[in-house]
């Protein structure tokens, strides 16, 4: 209905005090839902709550390729922005309104939420490998802002609840590299050793050559991965005030693996097409991968901390973290499973060394 | 040490709630959240206690006796003896809040004694995305009133 069907608003000038034109099609003619009044649920007024009417319709292919509101009255000759993901199943998750006020509702403060006054003076070999740890965490935290970054403009506008989940998970991310980088720093140790290994699995995901094998490679595989190190976060931290920083950047963490599971499903349940691309990309993945997962200066730090210091790490670090290993590849291959992308018949990781039962990842 | 008394009760859980909902403060920093989780504890005599806990915003909105074959209506839930379920509790107890490996997320991370389960992959999502308002509910047994330490059984 148009608000032109109660009102005409006679007598405007048809000229603005400089000269130009004036068509006062807003006010008299546009095509619109006038009177969509959506209520405010118990938490405000979410974007669930706005979702209503054609407003909530997504479509699977946009007819316009402009930065014009989803629902607004949009000219025919708005201007091409140069979009290449245009199709809905390019980018979306069935669970991405959703996300999008969870992460504005949980967003938390590396500044004032970690209690960096109560850190313990520790011992040298503790000190040296939360350092270590935290190295090579506030390096591939970024990758999952900078790859978002690199897509998103490329997304078509009519998607636009996709990007803004997006937007959230780069101020995650900046967090997350803020935090890391904060407790590297805070207790008289530093930022240590940065090699290789890390690089190659960053370069893999940056430069993927679509927006859905970035995101499987990246939400994932990458994610899925570190979300689980900081799953780990309270086994390794050698104070409450890490645990709290690993608890706080698990959450976030959580919610970027949730969005990529679902889109994936999403994808290959509209597009049964991409499940080849997305395979191609997890079997290049999943080898660079292990080789960060096996990076000598990561997987030897997380185990002096598992260990408790240098003199349990053979006895009690490797193996629990060998251990926990187990459960990042199980908990990965499950999260597959999940997102409609079976991998337990083509994975490159060697189940039978890391102890994987096809059974557990399956149930 | 501390012990944590009737922990397989509707009340203990409802006591948990009243004390979640007079401190909204503990949870703002955490946001606010949107879950249904369950509880489920078998008890040495093979019989099952189960709870349902509704979470939205900053408060527990609701406690209630969970049927079994209502595990697949919660958005996730958490399964283990009773034993491990009140060394949980015994901990919170006695330091103020769960340390070490007796954290929800740690317990069910290692899951040798209490395992997540769901049936929905976006429902099991939550128990990492909303982890810490379910930590710091539990661990409002170290706080709640005196009748949840000593709590009989509903």
């Amino acid at each position: 209905m148009s608000m032109t069907d109660k009102h005409t608003y006679e007598g405007l000038p048809e000229v603005s005090p400089l000269g130009a034109p004036l068509d006062w099609a807003w006010l008299r003619g546009a095509r619109t839902e006038w009177g969509v009044r959506p209520k405010p649920g118990p938490r405000g007024l979410t974007m669930m709550d706005i979702a209503t009417g054609s407003y909530g319709v997504v479509p699977d292919d946009p007819k316009h390729r402009s930065m014009a509101p989803r629902g607004a009255d949009v000219d025919d000759d708005t201007p091409d922005m140069g979009y290449i993901l245009n199709k809905k199943s390019d980018v979306w998750s069935d669970n991405v309104m959703e996300l999008y006020e969870e992460a504005v509702a949980r967003q938390w403060s590396a500044t004032r939420d970690i209690p960096w006054g109560e850190l313990p003076e520790l011992p040298d070999d503790i000190e040296h490998a939360i350092c270590q740890v935290c190295t090579t965490l506030t390096e591939v935290e970024m990758i999952a802002a900078d790859l978002p970054a690199k897509w998103m403009w490329r997304m078509n506008h009519d998607f636009i609840e996709a990007k803004m989940f997006l937007c959230t998970q780069i101020m995650d991310e900046a967090r997350h590299a803020e935090v890391f980088r904060k407790r590297a720093l805070a207790n008289g140790g530093g930022l240590l050793m940065s090699r290789g290994q890390s690089e190659g699995l960053l370069r893999t995901i940056l430069e993927a050559k679509t927006y859905t094998q970035a995101t499987a490679l990246m939400h994932l595989l990458g994610e899925g991965f570190i979300l689980d190190i900081f799953r780990m976060g309270e086994l390794i931290a050698p104070s409450p005030v890490e645990k709290r920083m690993f608890r706080m950047a698990m959450q976030d963490e959580a919610r970027h693996v949730a969005y990529g599971t679902m889109h994936i499903r999403y994808a290959v349940e509209h597009d049964p097409d991409v499940a080849d691309e997305i395979h191609e990309a997890l079997d290049h993945g999943e080898v660079v991968l292990t080789q960060f997962g096996t990076n000598q200066d990561f997987g030897s730090a997380l185990a002096v901390l598992l260990g408790g210091g240098v003199e349990h790490v053979e006895t009690k670090g490797f193996p629990l973290q060998m251990d926990l290993q187990r459960k990042q590849f199980t908990s990965y291959l499950a999260r597959c499973e999940r997102a409609g992308i079976s991998r337990l018949h083509r994975t490159k990781l060697p189940l039978d060394l890391l102890g994987i039962d096809p059974a557990t990842v399956l149930s | 040490m501390n012990a944590v008394a009737g922990i397989d009760a509707v009340a203990f859980f409802e006591a948990l709630a009243a004390e979640m909902n007079a401190h909204p403060e503990r949870f703002t920093v955490l946001g606010e959240a949107d879950m249904v989780a369950g509880l489920v504890m078998t008890r040495p005599d093979g019989t099952v206690f189960a709870v349902g806990l509704s979470f939205e915003g900053l408060a527990c909105e609701s406690v209630r006796p969970l049927p079994l074959d209502e595990l697949g209506l919660v958005d996730f839930h958490l399964d283990g003896p009773l034993a491990a379920w009140q060394a949980m509790f015994d901990d919170i107890a006695a330091n103020g809040v769960a340390v070490g490996r007796q954290t929800i997320n740690s317990l069910a991370l290692l899951a040798d004694s209490i395992v997540l389960r769901g049936a929905d992959p976006m429902g099991v999502d939550k128990f990492s995305r909303f982890n810490q308002t379910l930590q710091e509910y539990l661990d409002g047994a170290s706080r709640a009133a005196a009748p949840v330490r000593t709590g009989a059984r509903s």
